[in-house]
């Protein structure tokens, strides 16, 4: 037991030592002798910074927050939906759960891991700037933006999830004599879902911040109209857009944290 | 499920209660969920169909396939960007850069979650680990996870939208952007930690009377620390993600390229930008898998 917490002890500190040496890496590559501020910058910020207590609240401000709050969550749920029908079937073949012959069960589970990480490796704004240049300002473009990468993360980590129940049941339906798909169906699948259907609800919370920044690409949505008055320099206006922004995501926070509560209990 | 509620109530009335009061807490939310993905996407479908050319027509598969074919350069005179070596070579400074800002990001990160995580603990603050006759602890708790609740609420490209206010264009303006919105992550992460940790060690600091210093040392830290460095190494393969992305707005690295490259309609350059990007994502994965088993 001795020699064995020692090791790990040292592999702590050799890590500690590797990220601060990487940190002091990336500070010696920044250039210092620009400026980190430039002229007026700390005015400026002074000025967005004060007036956080007086958001702007017309009618016609408020009235757009809230239809741009609804185009977000809207962008947010429809990609989700759509990241659920890449990731679950893609997860379920990258899991590699259902197929028995060893060769085929390979070439299933490396293709399907290739696409999942294929799909999360780029960022989803990247994903919506590709788009816009494709198909134009479709909304359809935002949706698609938010779909693929969520899809590639919900995949990988139902395949996880797929994979990681506990062995016991699933012999026992085998020995009863079902069939692999009847093991995943009323097995696996019942075990995992707790599991599935939380994180499913945790991307959520994500998907909104997501949908929220689509606007840099020309989608609209509630970073569009934050972008928009930063650029107008109406500060008051981006504090109103800000808080609809974080009211938003807390509820979303709260609803999905009591679900998800609910669930794994 | 409804077989459990025809049993008669009398014998387990709380436990019966709980799991009628779960059931439908749960029913309700997944039928509020089904009726937004309805609704949801009524709204998609009716704004796609007010564009001049609506995606759901018969032109999208033409559209993307001649997209393909200006990011690969097919059809075109010149040679594409990623075929020509001295564009690779341009690259390569601002693909450091952008490893750099995500270092830096997670980095000043980790440095404030580090720094708060403390504040943001129930049990530490105002629950069975609080140390007696402080006042003042609970208003620090709910401003630090206000703190939190705001860092992590808005996404790292509207902080680099205000940050660029304040800080010259360049890596440190997409660091600080990063390190913002992740030391909301990485703080409450670190706090959950922390309310999840085996009181007992604590408990014994505390009855031979160390202070708070001391237990966030001896009885906080050397249970926690691996699981935070953990975090740590699965956000960094999310941030150098993002760098990308931050890096339109706070022009440093590949990001202000790509965007240059996307409005000049260099499509070619695009296609090389992204090959650095997924080069970069692939090494940062597989630094931080490496690094993830020194932390076990």
């Amino acid at each position: 037991m001795r020699p064995s917490a020692r090791t790990t002890l040292d592999n702590r500190k050799v890590l500690t030592l590797i990220l601060a040496g990487a940190f002091l890496w990336g500070l010696l590559q920044v250039e210092w002798s620009r400026g980190v501020f430039h002229a007026g910058g700390l005015a400026a910020f002074g000025d967005l910074l004060s007036s956080i207590g007086r958001p702007e609240v017309s009618d016609g401000i408020v009235g757009l927050a809230f239809r741009e709050a609804w185009r977000t969550v809207a962008y947010a749920v429809s990609g989700l939906t759509i990241a659920l029908f890449i990731g679950f079937p893609i997860g379920v073949i990258g899991s590699g759960i259902l197929t028995g012959n060893r060769w085929l069960k390979a070439l299933n589970v490396g293709w399907a891991r290739f696409v999942l990480a294929f799909f999360r490796s780029i960022h989803e704004l990247v994903w919506a700037w590709l788009f816009v240049a494709t198909f134009g300002l479709s909304p359809m473009a935002a949706v698609l933006a938010i779909g693929i990468p969520y899809g590639g993360i919900l995949g990988r980590v139902y395949a996880e999830l797929l994979q990681d129940v506990p062995e016991a049941p699933l012999k026992a339906l085998r020995s009863a004599g079902a069939s692999e798909w009847r093991v995943f169906w009323h097995g696996r699948l019942p075990m995992a879902s707790p599991d599935i259907l939380s994180y499913t609800f945790y991307r959520l919370e994500c998907g909104i911040r997501a949908a929220a920044v689509m606007g840099f690409v020309g989608l609209g949505g509630l970073g569009h109209q934050i972008q928009l008055a930063l650029q107008d320099l109406a500060y008051e206006r981006i504090w109103t857009f800000m808080a609809f922004l974080v009211v938003l995501i807390v509820l979303v926070d709260i609803w999905s944290s009591m679900v998800r509560r609910r669930v794994t209990a | 499920m409804n077989s459990g509620v025809t049993e008669k109530p009398t014998r387990l009335p709380g436990a019966v209660g709980l799991l009628k009061l779960r059931v439908t807490f749960l029913r309700a939310s997944v039928l509020v969920a089904l009726a937004l993905v309805m609704a949801s996407w009524l709204f998609t479908l009716g704004a796609d169909r007010a564009q001049g050319v609506p995606f759901f027509s018969g032109e999208t598969l033409s559209r993307a396939w001649d997209f393909i074919q200006a990011l690969l350069g097919i059809g075109s005179s010149s040679t594409p960007a990623f075929l020509r070596l001295s564009e690779w070579g341009e690259m390569w400074p601002l693909a450091y850069k952008t490893l750099a800002m995500s270092v830096l990001g997670i980095g000043f990160a980790s440095l404030v979650a580090l720094a708060t995580f403390m504040f943001g603990a129930r049990n530490v603050m105002t629950g069975e680990l609080a140390p007696y006759g402080q006042r003042g602890m609970g208003a620090l708790f709910l401003a630090v996870r206000g703190f939190f609740i705001i860092t992590r609420g808005i996404p790292e490209l509207i902080w680099a939208l205000m940050i660029v206010f304040m800080f010259s264009p360049g890596i440190i303006a997409g660091a600080v952007a990063l390190g913002i919105h992740n030391s909301g992550i990485l703080g409450k992460l670190a706090a959950e930690i922390v309310e999840g940790l085996d009181p007992g060690p604590i408990r014994a600091l505390r009855s031979a009377g160390a202070g708070r210093m001391q237990v966030l040392v001896y009885g906080v830290l050397p249970q926690a620390l691996p699981r935070f460095l953990t975090f740590l190494l699965y956000r960094w393969e999310v941030i150098i993600r993002a760098t990308i992305v931050v890096g339109f707005v706070a022009a440093g690295g590949l990001g202000m390229e790509f965007r240059l490259a996307m409005s000049h309609f260099h499509y070619t350059s695009v296609t090389l930008i992204l090959i650095w990007y997924l080069i970069l994502v692939i090494a940062v994965d597989l630094a931080a898998a490496g690094l993830r088993r020194l932390a076990r």
